[in-house]
């Protein structure tokens, strides 16, 4: 029988080892730093170590507020290990979606059926945001969990809103390697344009840190979009959420255009 | 009667290299048709314009009475396509992929899969990339035919299929012609779609040097022939070849107390089984009817001024010369 959205389906459930496989990842990640946040982050031992290192480098590495609870979760969670898995998940799927299977030739018999190019990307699209907020909700409950054990001392709304930032940096660059894998069929370009943006977003917000004549870097950073104000500390800049969530569905569309547009497999 | 796919003038480029340089043709609905030629010819191409998974640099394409560029997932649905070179790598069973493929462009008729999937002998519970290339070629027989539908675009349908398992896929498409539904397929190899097609399009360096019936294109076909005998000079090996009506190239070398002898047949075999049955054989090979020279060949007939010189083989000798 023919069923709604047969493509997406595919392309959520067949990946259901990949999804949980990123998910043991950072929830691992998420259970090894955060319960030691009391005996380190939070000591004056901790604070005063950090005060030793060179003040480019913790702000390179958002360190300058890791003595606080929601300061060390928004730089080691959210802003390293949780971004950087995030990023390398989403820049995978983004690219395998239709740069990868085309240039495995999977994409040709996909199209010769009953499907519009559209749907195609749109349904392996919207998988894909399903699977980041999966993720994401993942990260956002565990913290949660934690909250009290590790004397974290995080506003809910905040980690909430810290939680839709990070799903959608981390969309930009996978919506970004769609794009580029949609565009040229190629997964090795989808894959070397996400990684751009994550790359060069957090490149951009380590240097703009460093000093105000640099400060038009951090304009270019959508690390900085994402994380400027701190938002497991202050709560979401909603603005910036929507420029992320926006422009990654701006390129789910473009990328719908650019495969409409050209021939497949050629 | 009504056409399943009409081609006028179709051209395609890849950037500047044209791979078709305006082929036209009709396939008969109902009919089975093939369209053959060497690697590089374009049918893979013609093929994929079908689907619309590439569009045409200029012509008109009629498939199922649609334009393919605007016949959209409806017009897909009424078609079953194998592409050339098929990847099956997900990490499904077959069984999963099939009601994927379903889903998306059936319906299916109950138990068809499976006794597609007996027919073919695939065992569908197996994981997709783990399945052999004569494998995933049985899976994707199975997901083009398994909707029956009013076309199948079939490319290269039998690489990779064991003898027995080829014989079997024609007797699919036999059976789909039977029922009323048109077969468009390709192959590198004439003998391949001889027992199945209707008519022959061959495809050559993206035109088509001609669109005939099976019967007058292996008639037309020339046969490599090569054997060993013993008792026998080679002078008068030669001499005994020479004679038989269709047989020109021969070549003659003294093998022990006997002969090796290559010659080219064309036309009938009858006369040459005779004159072979006077020979003391120690090995006996008549190849295939070789499509690459035939294709030749029509280039010729067609006052091209080429004759059929295969660009695999030596040129062939005098009639009847030989080497000791």
């Amino acid at each position: 029988m023919r069923s709604p959205m047969p493509l997406f389906r595919r392309a959520f459930v067949d990946s259901w080892r990949s999804t949980l496989g990123w998910a043991a990842g950072l929830a691992g990640a998420i259970l090894l730093y955060l319960p030691i946040y009391p005996s380190i982050g939070g000591s004056a031992q901790m604070q005063e170590m950090i005060n030793a290192l060179p003040p480019e480098m913790t702000k390179a590495l958002n360190y300058d507020q890791i003595a606080s609870g929601p300061g060390y979760t928004q730089a080691t969670v959210f802003g390293l290990i949780g971004f950087l898995l995030m990023t390398i998940a989403t820049v995978s799927w983004g690219a395998a979606a239709v740069g990868g299977d085309e240039e495995s030739g999977q994409l040709e018999l996909t199209l010769a059926h009953g499907v519009t190019r559209m749907q195609l990307v749109w349904e392996r699209a919207l998988a894909m945001f399903l699977r980041v907020v999966l993720l994401a909700v993942l990260v956002f409950v565990l913290i949660l969990a934690l909250n009290d054990s590790a004397h974290l001392s995080i506003d809910s709304m905040h980690l909430f809103g810290a939680a839709v930032e990070f799903a959608g940096l981390a969309l930009l660059s996978g919506t970004a390697a769609l794009f580029v894998g949609a565009l040229s069929g190629r997964k090795a370009y989808g894959l070397a344009a996400g990684a751009a943006v994550g790359v060069l977003g957090y490149v951009f917000n380590a240097v703009g840190r460093q000093s105000p004549d640099l400060d038009w870097l951090l304009d270019l950073s959508p690390y900085h979009w994402a994380y400027g104000n701190s938002p497991v500390a202050n709560g979401a800049d909603w603005a910036s959420a929507g420029w992320l969530w926006g422009i990654s569905a701006g390129l789910v569309l473009l990328s719908s255009l650019a495969l409409q547009r050209r021939d497949v497999g050629s | 009667m009504e056409s399943a796919i009409t081609v006028e003038g179709l051209r395609k480029s890849f950037g500047s290299r044209e791979v078709l340089h305006g082929i036209d043709f009709q396939v008969q609905a109902g009919s089975v048709f093939g369209v053959i030629g060497p690697n590089g010819a374009g049918k893979t191409t013609t093929m994929r314009c079908l689907l619309d998974i590439i569009r045409p640099s200029a012509g008109t394409l009629r498939v199922l009475g649609q334009d393919p560029r605007h016949g959209g997932p409806g017009l897909r649905r009424r078609i079953g396509y194998l592409p050339g070179e098929l990847t099956l790598e997900a990490r499904v069973t077959g069984r999963r992929l099939l009601d994927h493929y379903e889903a998306v462009s059936g319906p299916v008729s109950p138990g068809r899969i499976d006794e597609l999937a007996e027919r073919l002998n695939l065992d569908l519970d197996r994981h997709t990339r783990k399945l052999s290339k004569g494998n995933k070629q049985k899976l994707g027989l199975i997901q083009a035919f398994m909707h029956e539908p009013e076309l199948l675009v079939l490319d290269e349908p039998t690489s990779g299929l064991d003898p027995l398992v080829q014989q079997e896929f024609l007797a699919m498409v036999q059976e789909a012609r039977d029922r009323g539904q048109t077969v468009f397929l390709s192959s590198h190899v004439l003998s391949e779609v001889q027992q199945a097609a209707d008519e022959v399009a061959i495809l050559r360096d993206g035109r088509i040097v001609t669109v005939a019936t099976v019967d007058a294109l292996r008639e037309s076909a020339v046969r490599h022939l090569r054997f060993t005998a013993s008792g026998i000079t080679a002078d008068d090996a030669g001499a005994l070849l020479g004679r038989v009506p269709g047989v020109g190239g021969v070549e003659v070398l003294t093998a022990g107390d006997g002969v090796e002898l290559t010659a080219v047949l064309e036309g009938s075999i009858g006369p040459l089984v005779q004159a072979l049955s006077r020979l003391e054989l120690t090995d006996l090979v008549l190849e295939e009817p070789d499509l690459e020279e035939s294709v030749l060949r029509l280039y010729g007939n067609n006052g091209n001024g080429r004759r059929g010189n295969g660009s695999r083989r030596r040129e062939p000798q005098e009639e009847g010369s030989s080497h000791a």
